[in-house]
Formats: C-alpha cells, structure tokens, sequence
C-alpha cells in the first residue's frame, strides 16, 4: 500500500493509530474523528508531492488503512473523504480561481433556509486576494506547487478541527427551539451532544428528562448524573419501563454512532426498542448528532456484522461456569435504527429529515472516495 | 457509542519512562501436545487460525508491554524464524522483540528463569508469561498496582494474576488447578496449593501461622490461574539462588511462601474485567477456542484484531466467513454457530460444520461433518467422513468415508482411510521416510524418537483401529507407559491426571467415585469468606497440629521426618544444656533442623518445652525441687519464645501434655508458675489455654492420660482462682503476691500429685 511517497515518520503515525484502533483503545465516534484528524494533519505537512493527484493518493492510502483497521468507527472514513473533499476545493480555487467550485455549493439543500435570507457575504467572499493561479508538476521547482498549496490546505485541515471541536456547540445552539417548557424528554445512553443539547436547552427551559439505564453497558447512569447536577429534573428508569412510560413522553431524543446515507442511524443498543415504542405512540424521535457521523452507507439489507459485537462479559459474567459453555451470549454495541422511524436529525449543518441525509453526503463528500 | 473499555491513558507515555519489559517462555516444558508438536513448537500451533504466539504477543502489546524477550527451546529456530516474519518484528510496531536461544539442557521454567538471570536482561519490573496465553487483561494496570505495592512494601516481589471462575467452567483447568489463600483485604496470597485432577486432593494444608496471623482469609478453589506473573527484578535472583525451583508455581511460589528465611511476599491481582487463560493442554485449546469465537477475549477476536491478520465477517450466531470470499461453501452446506472458517476453504454439498475451526486451504468432502473439531491448515476431509471432538492437523488426509471421534489428535502430513475408524483418543503420527528428519538436528528430542519409532513399530499389531489401506500412520501407544509405572503420582504429568487435560475426555469414571466429597472439601464449603466458615476452617486447621489431634492421616513419610526431627531436636537441646550454649545458638541449631525436616513450629515448642521439662530434675525438698525448677527455667525458658513464633498458649498447651505423659506431672504447676514468673507466659495466655476444650482433656480418649489432663487443668484453674483473688485483694498487697502465689502454688501441686507411669504421649 505504503508509495514511496510516505516518509517513515508518517507510515509510524498512521501505523500507531490503526493499532490503537484495533485495540479499541480509541473508541467513540468523536476521538476516532480527532486522532484521524490529527495524523492526516500530519501527514499532508510532511508530505512531499508535485500535483493534487499524488497528494490526494496519500491521503487515501493513509486512510485506507486506517478504515480497513476498524470498519466499525465509521467516523474514520468520514473524516478522511471530508479532508479529501476540502483539500480538492482548495485545490480549485486556488487553480481557477474559484470558479468551479462556486456554483457547486449554490443550491445546496444544508443552505436552503440560508438562501432564502437576505445574502450579505457572498460576493464579496473569494474575490479578496486573486493571486497567480499555482502551477502543477512545475518541472524547474517540483516543490513549488505543495509550498504554495500548503497553507490553505492546513487552514483547511483546521477547518474541519474546528468544527469537530466546537461540535457540541453548534448543534445545541438551536436547543431551545425544540423543547419547550413542561416537556417530558426520554433519551438512551451517555451522548455527548445529547447532554450538551439538553443542557442547552435548560438555560431556557423548564423540562423534565426521563433517562433509561441503557444496558449493558448502563451509560444512562452517567447521563443521569450528568444532567441533575446541571438542574434538570432527572429520572433514571430501567429499560423494560420505557414502552410503559412512552404515553407520557413528549419527545424522544438519542444520540447516534453513525448517520448512514438513506436515514437510518446506528446508535446504542436499545434505541431501536426506544424508537419503536415511541413510533407506536407517534412521539416524534429526534436524533441529534454531528455532521462529522455521515457516512456513505446505505445498509440497504441490514447484515448482522455491520454492528458491532463486544464481548459478552456485560451481559454474562465469565465466573458462570456453567451456563459459559452452554449459553452463546452477545453484546452488541449498536442497533440499527431504520429511517422511517426517525422524524428529525439535528446537526451542526441545521435540521434535516432523513429523506435529505443523502443529498447532504453527497455535498459532503466526494463520490470517487466513497470507496477508499 | 461502545463503553469507553479502555483506559484513556496512552500507555506509551505514561508518567514513569521505564519501558515495560515482558518475558515469553515459549517452551510448555511438556508434551501434552504430541504428536501435533512433533515437529513444531506449541507456540505454533494455530489457535483460531492464528499462532498461539502471536495471540500472546498481540495480548502483551494491548497491555502497552514494549520490550519483550522471548524464551525459545525446542524448535527455537522455528520460533525465531516466526518471530523475525511477524508483523512484531516490523520497525513500525512499537515493541522491541529479542529472542533468547536457551540452552537444550533449559528443562523447566526455573531453569529459564535462572537463564534469564545469568544473562542479566531486565531491568525492572517485568510481565512473565508463557507463550499460549491469550488474554485481553490490562496488564499494565497489574504492573501499575504492582509498583504501588512495592514502594511501600520491597517485599512484594511478585503479582500473579488469577481470573475468577465458577466451578465446572470450561477454561479452568481439572488437571492442574491451585487452591490460593489470600488475604482479602490486601490480596496478598498467603499459601499456595497445587491440585491435581488425579490423584484427588481432598485435604488443602493452611499453615497454623496464617490463620494466626490474620483475621480474615479467603481459601478459593475457583480461580483460573493465567500464569501472567508480574515479577520484580529478584525474582530470576531467588531462582538462582534455589537451584531446586522448577516449576513457578509448585515450586517458586510454594517455597517462598513456606519459607521462614526469605521473607518476601507475594500477591494475587483478582481480574475483575477482561479474560485470560493458557492453553496448557488440548481440553483447554478446546475451551479457549470456543472462548475466542464467543468473543470473551474482545477485541481480539476473528472479526477484528486477528493475530495473524484475517479478515473475517461475523455471521449471526459466532459464525466467522474470511471477507475476501476466498471461501467456496456449497448451497446445502451447514455452518452451524460458533465456526470459523479459514481463506481459501472450501465446504461441499451436505457438510455439516459445527463448533468447528477450519483452517486455510481446507477442502471438506460432500457429506461430511465436522462438530467441536479442530482442523489445521491445508487438510483435505473426503467424503461422508465424521470428525467430532478431534485435532487435526496441517496437510492431513482423511479419506473417504473415515472417522475420527473423540479425542484424537492427529498429527501434521498423515494420510488416513478410506474408511478408517479411529478408536477414541487415538494419536496419530506420520511414518517417516528415513532421512527426513536428518537436518533437523536442533530438535531436542530426535534421538528419544528414533528409539520409539522401533517400539511402536512393534505396537501397531494390536491397534484396535483401522485406519484404511492408505494410511501412512502410526498410532501411539494408549494407557500409562508400561515402562514407567513407577512414575510418580505427585507429578502432574502421570497419565491418569492427564486424561483431565485431554479433549473430549469427560472422566466420569475418575470422577464418580469421590465426586460428591470432592466438591464439598475443595470448592463449596472453602470459597466462602464470612467469618462464620473462617473460624471454622481455623479451628480445625489448628487442631490438626496441636499434638492432641491425629485424626488427619498423614503420610507416612511425613511422619518419618517428624519423628527424626524429635529425635534431632532432643538432641541438639541436650547437646545445648551440656554444653551451655547460648540461648541464640539453641534457637539458630533448632530453626535450621525445623527447616531441614519441615516439621511445624508446633512441633518445635512441643521438644522445647519438653526437653525443658526433662532438665529439671526431680527430687529434694520442695524449696529446693522450686530453686532448681527456678533457674532453669531461667537459664532456658527464653529459648522457647525464640524458635521462630511466640504462642504463649500453645505453650502451655505443650506443656501439659507433656508433664500428662512423663513422671514430673507433680512439677506442672510449679513449672507453669516459673513460666509466668520469667514473663513467657502471661496472665491472659494461662486463662485463654484454661479456656480451651482441649486443655480439659476434651479431645482424648478416657483413659490414664486424659485424667493427669485434667489434672493439669485443675492446678490451672486454681491458678486462675488465685488470680483471680489477687485482683481483688491487690490494693493492699503490691508486688509480693506473685512469689506467694508461686508457693502456693508449687505447695498445692505436689500435695496433689500421683506420680504416673508414662504412658505414650498421644500420637498421631
């Protein structure tokens, strides 16, 4: 895989974090997106290339083995076609001086409500500074063409960390408008973005939030913990309440692992239970998660291995002698939440139906990396 | 999002910059294998289709381990070569991997230990583990507790790690299985006992001292010892010091815990999450198998994270198919759950696979089954073949219509059937061609071979199985070896205690015969650690060496060497009294004796106190007969607090079964009083005896003996009278009471006193 592009200290980067990935000492779907972010950081200040094309071949093969280390953490492979995407862009606008990449981005369904706004900045934006467009595989000076891309693809780079820094953030920042005073909130599991959302929401707020254990792992003990010491009033129910308490429920509100192209997310074990119980009850389920979780995944005939499978330890302790050798146990981390049990998605880019999450993949990425 | 499992602290750049070393003893140092291992090490056996070597090393490098030294024997080239291939090796992988060619003559762990020692390779706390271990335990936890113990306690030289399990679990082993004491407050292991499947342990030792010396302990039977050793850097240097330490744990821990001399401790880290076992022989290749495809040993597991780096989906029900589609399976084919199937396979019509590993490059015929086997690489199974319960292994053929059922192995390159029946537990091995083995002059065991090659020869007249007209096998010979039956039961490899090592043998007729007793002495009744079972535990282990207590039957050997030391120590005391010794040298010649002949500390006090008693001499006026019961007791009574332990109790214990067996039971009060006068024995000790059953003569049978017990108790409990008195009355008279008390005393014991034939102090 490895061209002879990639110096020895990159490969060790690359190499050290896909063993960290096997070993699942990086999990979550955020740290796997930052330490992707880190290394590819790394990698495209130290690479040495004389066109868009050797770097891009970098990036990927970088990327491919990081992907092919752990398919589970889709976050991987999305943060690679991202930096990908960004890099190409750069790469227009600094050869044509952006016109190509203006009228791909001007009807784009993540600025649709944007749109109809009045527009303040958008002429005035790329016209600035119209330097000398840079010229690939110059013969004379073959490090001419990264010296001078370099910086707008690191600021790119930066870009994309900012945005994953400030994730959190940005999809709470519109809380408020989604719950309203005297609500009763049921939600799974230990989400970032979740709390950081109904934490949000609170300042403003007056709502009740119904957390379930989430086994077996049990994370919503955390989140219940995290959420009363903020002031919200908190309930930690266990999971076999949750259809039970679903008539009284306003709104159902998860996080996710991943946001997959047709609408369907996969998120923590148990949401699918959640989900279906509310859809019975026709409480609208709302999944908040970041943009960096699109993955271009269709999971069109949902296959067993696409979750992910711990080891049974959680559900059955080893020191059961007995039933070990008689009982299989698994402990998968995820279901599979099919769209049509979705109302709305709440991310850093706005709110989005899960009809709209291809168009926005397709926006932000590009189709040839798709397949790494 | 998964439960974050891991720590979120980059082992790598931990606080402390010591690198974590790790030492691999790749060599098992027996034979539980063959004839799979006949031509390779165990370490390279495949497990899961991935070395076992390289599932021990993915295990250490998970745990942050970052210089590892790898112990080769046998086949060391074989190992070397797989270790210089491995993706370890790489420049990229962060851990330093040097091979150690050990000498032929390495013939246990201790001898590599010693190795290591010699060549002087560790520099600080180090991991020791065997080369089939899998595990996904973060050891480097271990090693941080480890470190933390021995800033405060230097003594602490060694953290075994130890999984608990149930009874009956599958991965813990029957045949070689331990009983650990321990201290559940600091997990310190205080005792340690090896334990056989065969023959049965039914009575676990606990030294009186550690009862003694702590108020709780846990005796537990159910813990699955990994054999993950965190050492510190003494522990080669005590191997080298005890030239005699094979085995780490029968040997090694046993001797430092027993030992009164070296003073070190070692604990035990209970792994509450994470799984880890060896595979010590082919019951636990079977249970640690299975274990894999349960995904116990997460995240490594088929489907990620493979050793050897196999791309597998996972298929509802532990279903394992290489990704690639390498892997040709016929439409009516049946995979059942748990199975894994190697690259480049490929099932026929109407196999039936379950439970199963299937190597890469295997071909299985139309109609055959296959459950809770194992088959090794490039095999080829004909058709309507049955395999259930087996190991075979790489480039094998089974011809059609064979079968191979419970608990055979058959070795790598043989050829068997058509139509063969293997009778259960058949070996298999591959008839050599003559000079193909010439080259392989490192393989230690060759020339023991080429002298079983005629003998076995001789054997295949009367195999009861067939094994089909193309067959190029030798079968190796079932049942003990008849040249070797006087093999030593206590050692772990006898056959019959292999049988519980085997796979796919239930022993149910080892078993049937004491099974219900077993469980309740070893497993259920032990395991608790409420205080209630404590103190009984505590009581009988005491009573089984204070003298009044033969019920236990102890070897007959161990019971020579007690009566040598009493002899000895008789000995040696009257040599000391002779020769007026110092009170120090006395103690010194008695602790060397006791160390020699293993005996007790009891045992030691009861010949103090006895040849003590035996030094006064009888006679004279009653002033007199004190004057001189007086001054040597004086002169020696310091010895008996010397010897090792100071148990006030016990001593009058020892005491009055003396004084009861032998013709100066007049004396005991007066004696007693002496005791008390010279400070060895207290107020409360004389109390506290007085309080035990057994000083009232309880456990003895009615007879001459049990009434000068009772005698003595009755010279004790006016003893306690007057104690009792002079409390009440110590106002008014200070510090004279206690001489008048020793008159009173000696007065009223001589009055009293019926001199008595000897009869035999109660044996055991």
């Amino acid at each position: 895989m490895g061209p002879e592009v990639h110096s020895a200290s990159t490969q060790r980067l690359v190499d050290n974090l896909s063993a960290k990935l096997r070993r699942r000492q990086i999990v979550g779907s955020r740290a796997a997106a930052l330490e992707t972010l880190l290394v590819l950081r790394q990698i495209v200040s130290k690479a040495r290339f004389s066109n868009i094309d050797q770097l891009v071949e970098i990036i990927r093969n970088a990327g491919r083995q990081l992907v092919e280390a752990q398919p589970k953490e889709h976050t991987v492979g999305n943060t690679v076609r991202k930096v990908l995407h960004h890099i190409r862009e750069e790469y227009n606008t600094a050869t044509n001086g952006g016109a190509l990449a203006q009228p791909r981005s001007a009807f784009s369904i993540a600025k649709f409500l944007v749109q109809g706004q009045p527009r303040q900045q958008n002429v005035a934006l790329k016209s600035s500074d119209n330097k000398q467009p840079l010229k690939e595989n110059d013969a004379d000076d073959p490090d001419s063409f990264a010296k001078g891309l370099k910086p707008v693809l690191m600021e790119a780079i930066q870009d994309v960390l900012d945005e994953l820094e400030t994730v959190y953030d940005n999809v709470s920042k519109n809380a408020k408008d989604h719950i309203h005073s005297d609500e009763i909130i049921l939600t799974l599991g230990m989400s970032r973005t979740v709390e950081a959302f109904l934490k949000s929401a609170a300042h403003h707020r007056n709502y009740t939030v119904i957390v379930a254990e989430t086994g077996p792992s049990y994370s919503g003990h955390d989140m219940g913990k995290a959420l009363s010491s903020s002031g919200i009033s908190t309930f930690l129910v266990p999971d076999s309440s949750i259809f039970a308490l679903m008539s009284r429920v306003n709104k159902v509100i998860i996080g996710a692992h991943a946001i997959l192209a047709n609408g369907g997310i996969f998120a923590v074990s148990g949401s699918l239970l959640a989900a279906t119980a509310a859809r019975e009850h026709s409480t609208p389920i709302v999944v908040c998660a970041g943009q960096f979780k699109f993955t271009p995944l269709w999971n069109l005939y949902h296959e067993y291995g696409a979750l992910d499978f711990g080891d049974p330890s959680n559900v059955l302790g080893f020191e059961e002698g007995d039933l070990v050798d008689k009982v299989d146990v698994v402990n998968p981390y995820y279901d599979y939440v099919r769209p049509e049990l979705i109302d709305v998605f709440i991310t850093n880019y706005g709110d989005h139906p899960p009809s709209s999450i291809y168009r926005l993949i397709k926006e932000t990425y590009d189709d040839e990396d798709i397949e790494l | 999002m998964p439960p974050k499992q891991s720590n979120p602290k980059d082992p790598l750049i931990s606080d402390d910059d010591e690198v974590l070393q790790a030492v691999i003893l790749s060599d098992s140092f027996n034979k539980r294998f063959r004839p799979l291992t006949r031509r390779k090490p165990r370490c390279l056996l495949p497990i899961c289709n991935a070395p076992l070597l390289d599932w021990t090393l993915e295990s250490l490098a998970l745990a942050g381990v970052q210089e590892i030294f790898v112990i080769c024997r046998s086949y060391a080239t074989q190992v070397k070569a797989a270790l210089s291939k491995s993706k370890w090796s790489a420049p990229n992988s962060g851990i330093k991997i040097t091979p150690i060619m050990t000498a032929k003559e390495t013939f246990s762990p201790g001898d590599a230990m010693r190795d290591i020692y010699t060549r002087g390779l560790l520099t600080s706390d180090f991991v020791l583990v065997y080369g089939d271990l899998v595990s996904n335990i973060r050891i480097d936890d271990v090693v941080r507790v480890h470190k933390e113990r021995r800033k405060a306690n230097k003594d602490a030289i060694m953290t075994m790690v130890v999984k608990e399990a149930g009874i009956g679990h599958r991965t813990r082993s029957r045949g070689e299985s331990s009983v650990f004491v321990l201290d559940p407050e600091t997990s310190e292991c205080l005792h340690y006992e090896p334990v056989m499947g065969y023959p049965r342990k039914s009575v676990a030792r606990i030294p009186r001292e550690v009862v003694a010396a702590h108020p709780r302990i846990e005796i537990r039977n159910d813990l699955i010892d990994c054999q993950i050793d965190v050492c510190s850097v003494e522990v080669p240097s005590l191997f080298q010091d005890n030239f005699d330490y094979g085995d780490i744990r029968r040997d090694f821990v046993h001797g430092v815990l027993t030992s009164d001399l070296l003073m070190k401790n070692i604990h035990c880290y209970i792994a509450k999450e994470g799984y880890a076992a060896r595979v010590q022989d082919t019951r636990s290749y079977d249970s640690v198998s299975k274990d894999i495809l349960s995904r116990w040993t997460f995240p490594m597991v088929p489907d990620n994270n493979h050793p050897a780096d196999h791309a597998y989906e996972h298929i509802r029900g532990n279903k394992y198919i290489p990704k690639d589609n390498s892997v040709v399976l016929a439409r009516t084919c049946k995979i059942g759950p748990k199975s894994l199937i190697g690259p480049s396979s490929s099932c026929s019509e109407d196999t039936t696979i379950s439970s199963s590993v299937i190597g890469a490059n295997c071909v299985i015929g139309p109609r055959s089954t296959i459950s809770n086997a194992y088959i090794f690489d490039n095999t080829v199974i004909g058709a309507d073949c049955v395999i259930d319960r087996s190991i075979v292994g790489s480039n094998v053929q089974v011809k059609d219509g064979s079968r191979i059922e419970q608990g055979c192995l058959v070795g790598d390159g043989v050829v068997v059937g058509p139509g063969a029946v293997l009778m259960p537990f058949e070996r298999l091995m591959k008839k050599d061609d003559e000079g193909e083995d010439a080259n392989e002059g490192d393989d230690e065991d060759e020339d023991e071979e080429d002298s079983d090659e005629e003998d076995l020869e001789e054997y295949q007249k009367n195999v009861k199985s067939v094994l089909g007209k193309d067959a190029n096998a030798l079968v190796w010979p079932r049942g003990p070896p008849e040249d070797e039956d006087d093999e030593d039961e206590e050692n772990v490899e006898n056959f019959t205690n292999q049988r519980f090592m085997r796979l796919g043998d239930d022993h149910s007729d080892l078993n049937s015969d004491s099974s219900a007793d077993s469980s309740t002495d070893n497993s259920d009744s032990d395991s608790d650690s409420d205080t209630e079972s404590v103190t009984s535990v505590a009581t009988s282990t005491s009573a089984s060496h204070v003298p009044t207590t033969p019920t236990i039957a102890v070897p007959s050997s161990a019971a020579v060497a007690e009566y040598e030391f009493r002899v000895e120590a008789k000995q040696s005391l009257e040599r000391a009294f002779a020769e007026g010794h110092s009170v120090d040298n006395a103690a010194v010649e008695l602790k060397t004796l006791r160390m020699a002949s293993n005996v007790p500390l009891s045992r030691v006090r009861e010949a103090v106190v006895g040849a003590i008693v035996e030094r006064i001499k009888i006679g004279g006026e009653v002033a007199e007969q004190r004057k001189e019961i007086a001054s040597v007791v004086s002169r020696w009574g310091e010895l008996i607090n010397k010897i090792g332990g100071v148990d006030a109790v016990e001593t009058i214990a020892a005491l009055q079964f003396h004084c009861a067996g032998s013709d100066r039971l007049p004396l005991f009060g007066q004696i007693l009083a002496a005791l008390y006068q010279e400070d060895i024995v207290e107020e409360e000790d004389i109390r506290a005896w007085h309080a035990l059953p057994a000083s009232e003569g309880a456990e003895v049978l009615p007879g001459l003996e049990a009434d000068n017990i009772k005698k003595c108790w009755a010279v004790g409990e006016r003893m306690i009278q007057q104690f009792d008195e002079q409390e009440s009355s110590e106002e008014e008279d200070g510090g004279e009471t206690d001489e008048g008390e020793g008159t009173t005393e000696g007065e009223g014991t001589t009055e009293e006193g019926t001199t008595e034939d000897e009869s035999e102090e109660d044996s055991d």
